[in-house]
């Protein structure tokens, strides 16, 4: 067994898991955070993606033990109990997702781009989101509330 | 996944003696782009026993110059690649290579030694390096040796390391740092597609503006990364003109055995090496006169 050590949105969690147990593993059955989702479990779907130490990673490619010590951020750290993240807001009002399954790791593939790029240029968007596979909504309502949370911020002071 | 021990380096020299301990069924983890897709999938007799995660052992990463060259860490990241201010500057092929490798994530987790170590034919990380002659050096317990890059691999998923042995870092020799280069890929989508065919071409503007030390590498046409010897024979200290980039991509294609499968024919893929090869060199000279503009 592995002993693993992470803060999780902000707050200390420990297990002690199979050394081949993959990071969402951990996530989903020993923390019982299951907003990221085992898609197709190599790395193409994003359905899994977290924000590992600043990074937008794939939760199924990293094992436990490697991300022992570190920092990570799931959706469920974005909203609070009685107010979404800005940019779940603007998704919900585009009407941006419709099954959902893949919203925790697009929208956190927007926070990523919008953190490093805040007035991304939709070629910038769609590469963004190029690891996010969407089957059902499609990609033009993200595209739209990406540019819509941009321009809000500019004409705002910033939103964390 | 299979049950696998699990120990965590702190530097290469630990990686190394960890691997020696532990080999021949052990595998090295870097960023796990492939590797945990591998475990998950991969048949039972390519499980390993041991998996030593290298991903903690910070002499393995960074990018900067040495006496040598420029030197990328094997464990550099994709992103931090297209992020570095020195490979922007000087050798925004590999910038441009990196950039077309899978999408964010994947470009966040994995990482330039993994890319090359996994030494799949139609990797977008080789051509430009091979391109531009780069120098590979792999540690072992017995200390490190360094070889081309283009002699580090030996076919399809196989390179010359041995069980015990890791690659530690990729130089650019420095007197190839700011060569003109270019990268080309086609895939049959631009996101998170594999090479049909990729490129690199690179080459000094000698005098009376002609061909010096023109370079060129192809990838996904052959069991590994290869250079096209006659396209650069032929070009080397010729006019350059639309020309003899015209006829460098058409000699390009005899240095290539392109196969047939399920995404190409190999007649297509000769197609895309000629037209591919004379972008290259019309995109690596692009950059000469832009540079020289400023």
């Amino acid at each position: 067994m592995v002993p693993v050590t992470v803060t999780v949105n902000g707050e200390k969690r420990t297990a002690s898991v199979p050394p081949e147990t993959t990071l969402l593993k951990l996530l989903r059955e020993s923390f019982n955070l299951t907003g990221a989702k085992l898609g197709c479990d190599v790395g193409d779907c994003g359905a899994c993606t977290v924000i590992v130490d600043g990074n937008l990673v794939n939760s199924c490619l990293m094992l436990a033990g490697q991300a022992d010590g570190r920092d990570i951020l799931t959706i469920e750290g974005l909203a609070t109990a009685d107010r979404l993240h800005p940019i779940q807001k603007c998704f919900e009002e585009k009407g941006s997702l419709q099954c959902g399954f893949c919203g925790p790791g697009v929208i956190l593939s927007a926070k990523w781009l919008l953190d490093q790029t805040p007035n991304p240029t939709v070629p910038e968007i769609r590469d963004a989101l190029s690891g996010n596979l969407c089957r059902c909504t499609g990609y033009t309502k993200m595209i739209e509330a990406i540019q819509t949370i941009a321009r809000e911020r500019e004409d705002a002071s910033p939103v964390a | 996944m299979r049950a696998f021990e699990f120990y965590s380096a702190k530097n290469a020299s630990d990686a190394v003696a960890l691997l020696a301990q532990h080999g021949p069924k052990v595998k090295v983890l870097a960023g796990g782009t492939d590797l945990l897709a591998d475990l998950k999938f991969a048949a039972a007799s390519h499980h390993p026993n041991v998996v030593v995660d290298i991903s903690r052992a910070d002499d393995l990463r960074g990018i900067g110059m040495t006496d040598q060259g420029l030197r990328i860490g094997a464990l550099a990241t994709h992103t931090e690649i297209m992020r570095s201010p020195i490979v922007r500057a000087q050798l925004p092929a590999l910038v441009d290579a990196a950039h077309t490798i899978g999408a964010v994530q994947t470009r966040n987790l994995g990482t330039l030694g993994g890319n090359l170590v996994t030494a799949v034919p139609s990797m977008d990380s080789g051509p430009t390096l091979v391109a531009l002659d780069a120098i590979v050096t792999v540690a072992g317990k017995d200390g490190k040796r360094q070889m081309p890059l283009v002699d580090f691999f030996v076919g399809p998923r196989k390179t010359v390391l041995k069980s015990d042995e890791l690659l530690v870092e990729i130089i650019i020799p420095k007197e190839n740092v700011g060569k003109p280069a270019h990268f080309l890929k086609f895939g049959l989508r631009k996101g998170q597609a594999l090479a049909l065919v990729n490129v690199a071409a690179a080459f000094w503007v000698g005098d009376g503006n002609t061909f010096k030390a023109p370079r060129v590498a192809l990838g996904a046409v052959a069991p590994k990364v290869i250079h096209a010897p006659s396209a650069e024979s032929f070009l080397e200290g010729k006019p350059i003109t639309p020309e003899t980039m015209a006829e460098a991509g058409t000699l390009a294609v005899n240095d290539a055995k392109p196969i047939n499968d399920f995404r190409a024919s190999a007649s297509y893929r000769r197609d895309l090496i000629a037209v591919l090869t004379r972008r290259a060199f019309e995109g690596a000279y692009a950059l000469h006169t832009s540079r020289k503009a400023k």
